[in-house]
């Protein structure tokens, strides 16, 4: 009996693409949607980033257009805003990052000890509500509560006797504005992903506690949040990744081209905007989204190669 | 014999070539569709009943309908561009602009089709006849015809000031606003006499009141005559005596102090909101309901307005002060601010060229595509001014085709509701003041300085807004940190480079 189990091992082979494409197909088959979305999507256009080493010819089309080299990198490294914009847009995504990830995670255990079913999903709905509200609309909702002239704010601070600082002439405010409403809009989304990875927690585990007499906090800080580890790190993974990307949506609405507010709130998305929104030029800006993308995807393998170092386990791959 | 025998055979071969010339005609033998890309909102009124005619007409006479394709306002700049930079031949006719649409960068990046003398002469004939030689040359790059002028219409799109007269009246200004010190105390009456009154409640967020408001104040003061077709409004030449050689306006002297120092001393008065560059309002429907004293817009906005304003604020007697008027500093329209062309992927240019022509030139369809169904929406009297029926909205009951790309002066109707006793009035003034557009033939290239134009541009719109609404604590010096960063983003290099390739048009 022994002899014929090691003659197993000895004889197991790691299984042939094609017989774990067989065995797998049903899983395969329901990753399909995700696969050809990021194809299409993602790998198909690939090769059109060769825009941003050319003189782009509407007549000619991309690969036909004359080779440049790197003369449309050019523009960003020369404008000498390179620094500030770097500063800028990272400072805003890791405070979006790490203070939303916090939010989020308290939002969704607070929301799992409350009993009441009813209240649950009120609460979840109402918080969710934001997310779909688009930026321009935030943006006139900011306008209308702290414009000087005319703000709610403004009225009610004039009215209790206050004075009214003028927002929109003050960098320094901005960075709380945004942060706060980047929160408020996208705090109700994380909240439901962590929520749902709690509700697949196993509650014999909870049981268990509770029988040997663990509180809430105790339960919170040694079963919830251990459990959670995974997926706050593999949510940090993805968002690391998109580090010098802006939300240009969020940051053009609220600010526009109000120069005032620059020093505080320019990121690179909105300096590309303004520089070219009169030149049209496809190639410096496929540059510089090229290069966004190239130096976040070695943020995202440095980022990955970290949590490897500190726990395998846990690394995206 | 030898002689009749030699007629015959001349005879003969002329005939065996006629069928050749015959079939060498127009072939229209294929129904086609011909799509026309226009700024503006897709309309809610009765253009497509109007379209549905002009349709029936350019089937019967040439076998093509013509299709909208429209650049709605919202974001129309990107919009434009992107729909010509990824044009694969869904469309054909092109209404475009030197000034306002980019014409000529999109000339270089090959969106339109060259135009051949043949293709012109042979398919837009008319217009092709109409159209002098010295204007075609003035839409050749490279010494090929890339844009159709409108050429042939007469219009002023220089910019200023709409002000309510009844109110310059009260304010001690008997003739009106006619200087920017004028319009500083018609502002200033405002703020003190009707305290529900924004004087001049301006949309900042639409970044451009900059160039308007910082050349009008340069074109009152200095003879500097603005060059178009650059990616930042600071281009200037010296003067019309000296028109060649680049001012050095933005770059050191007064005026711009000066400038800075009024708008902060106006903005400080409030003559508009603290939050102006944020602020997205409809300025136009807050003048008409009486809310704010000014609008800062062109001529030709100010000639329909003034009726406007006349009907939902009588007596308010709405007047224009023009940019440049205290130095006499006025350049007429150059011909291509308004054009057309052909899209470079255009799968029927022939055809364009037909439709275009008859839209030009072709009196049924013309006063279709600009008034409507006569007797029905408009009526023509004996002068040749045209009405409006009683009650007519032009939102619901109009036409717009946006038109902008062959107005044809031969063809037009006056409004007989418009005030021409106060236009002409206005025009006669430009008339004696105005000089041609100097340069015509100049096409500038970006290719050699196009990173440093990118940061001249970012630069410009980072401080003329503040500049230009007063948002600083210290004119003086915002203008020079303005200067300086000029100078750091390479303006130098940007002009040599400039005022090199404008010596080379028109050498000395």
């Amino acid at each position: 009996m022994q002899n014929t189990a090691q003659q197993k091992v000895v004889n197991y082979r790691k299984p042939s693409v094609g017989r774990t494409l067989v065995q797998n197909r049903t899983l395969i088959f329901m990753c399909l949607p995700a696969i050809l979305f990021f194809f299409v999507f993602s790998y198909l256009p690939m090769p059109g980033a060769y825009i941003a080493f050319t003189n782009f010819q509407y007549n000619k089309g991309i690969f036909a257009s004359p080779f440049v080299g790197l003369k449309n990198f050019q523009f960003l490294f020369s404008s000498g805003q390179l620094g500030l914009l770097l500063k800028n847009t990272v400072l805003y995504n890791l405070a979006f990052i790490i203070l939303g990830n916090i939010l989020q995670l308290a939002f969704a255990i607070m929301l799992n000890e409350v009993a009441s079913k009813g209240y649950k999903k009120t609460a979840q709905s109402i918080m969710f509500l934001p997310y779909f509200i688009s930026d321009v609309l935030v943006s006139l909702l900011v306008y209308n509560l702290i414009n000087y002239d005319f703000g709610f704010i403004s009225h009610l601070v004039r009215n209790l006797g206050g004075e009214m600082p003028k927002v929109y002439q003050n960098a320094g405010a901005w960075p709380f504005i945004i942060v706060l409403v980047h929160l408020w809009k996208s705090t109700g989304y994380g909240t439901v992903v962590y929520f749902a990875a709690i509700t697949g927690m196993d509650s014999s585990m909870m049981e268990a506690a509770q029988i040997d007499g663990a509180n809430a906090w105790q339960r919170i800080r040694y079963i919830t949040l251990p459990t959670l580890k995974p997926t706050v790190i593999i949510l940090f993974l993805f968002a690391i990744g998109g580090i010098l990307k802006g939300n240009f949506g969020l940051f053009y609405n609220l600010v526009g081209n109000n120069s005032m507010l620059f020093k505080t709130t320019d990121i690179i998305e909105t300096y590309v905007y303004r520089s070219m929104m009169n030149s049209f030029n496809f190639s410096q800006s496929s540059a510089v989204g090229l290069f966004q993308s190239v130096v976040g995807f070695f943020i995202v393998l440095g980022a990955n190669a970290f949590v490897k170092h500190l726990d395998p386990d846990y690394a995206l791959f | 014999m030898k002689k009749l025998l030699a007629v015959f055979l001349t005879l003969a071969m002329l005939l065996s070539i006629m069928p050749a010339v015959a079939e060498s005609a127009i072939d229209t033998s294929e129904h086609v569709k011909i799509v026309y890309l226009v700024t503006g909102d897709k309309p809610t009124n009765r253009t497509d009943e109007v379209l549905a005619k002009i349709n029936e007409l350019l089937t019967e006479k040439i076998n093509a309908e013509l299709e909208f394709r429209w650049i709605e306002w919202t974001d129309w700049q990107t919009q434009y561009n992107l729909a010509l930079a990824t044009q694969s031949g869904d469309i054909d006719l092109i209404g475009t602009a030197t000034d306002w649409l980019d014409a000529w960068p999109n000339c270089q990046k090959g969106a339109f089709m060259p135009l051949s003398e043949d293709m012109l002469k042979t398919y837009a004939p008319m217009t092709w006849e109409s159209v002098s030689e010295a204007h075609w040359n003035l839409c050749k790059y490279n010494g090929e015809i890339y844009l159709i002028p409108e050429d042939n219409y007469a219009q002023w799109t220089n910019h200023g000031f709409m002000y309510r007269g009844d109110w310059a009246k009260e304010a001690g200004l008997e003739n009106g606003v006619h200087s920017w010190e004028d319009l500083g105390k018609y502002f200033a009456w405002i703020k003190e006499n009707k305290p529900d009154v924004v004087p001049w409640d301006a949309n900042g967020n639409g970044s451009s009141y900059s160039p308007q408001m910082a050349g009008g104040w340069q074109t009152s003061h200095t003879g500097n005559i603005a060059i178009e077709g650059f990616p930042v409004a600071i281009f200037y030449g010296e003067s019309k005596e000296n028109p060649y050689t680049l001012s050095r306006y933005y770059l050191e002297g007064d005026e711009l102090v000066n400038f800075a120092k009024e708008m902060k001393a106006w903005a400080d008065a409030g003559y508009w909101r603290a939050d102006v560059l944020n602020y997205t309002g409809d300025v136009v429907a807050e003048m008409e309901e009486g809310k704010t004293g000014a609008h800062q817009h062109h001529t030709q906005t100010w000639t329909t307005e003034r009726t406007t304003m006349e009907r939902k604020q009588p007596g308010s007697d709405l007047g224009f002060f023009w940019f440049g008027e205290e130095a006499g500093n006025l350049i007429s329209l150059n011909i291509t601010h308004g054009a057309m062309a052909i899209a470079a992927q255009s799968k029927n240019p022939e055809r364009a060229l037909m439709v275009y022509d008859l839209m030009r030139n072709d009196p049924e369809i013309y006063h279709l595509m600009q008034y409507g169904f006569e007797g029905d929406m408009y009526t023509v009297d004996e002068n040749g001014l045209f009405s409006r029926p009683d009650g007519f909205e032009d939102s619901t009951d109009g036409v717009s085709f946006n038109f902008w790309w062959g107005r044809n002066d031969n063809l037009e109707y006056k409004n007989a509701q418009l005030d021409w006793d106060a236009i002409t009035k206005l025009y006669d003034v430009y008339n004696q003041v105005k000089i041609d557009y100097p340069y015509g033939q100049y096409i500038y290239d970006n290719s050699m300085v196009g990173p440093m134009m990118d940061s001249l541009s970012n630069v410009y719109n980072t401080y003329m807004p503040r500049i230009v609404f007063g948002m600083n604590d210290d004119p003086e010096a915002l203008v020079a940190e303005f200067r300086q960063a000029l100078q750091d983003a390479g303006i130098e290099t940007v002009m040599a480079e400039i005022q090199s390739q404008m010596d080379a048009v028109y050498a000395k």
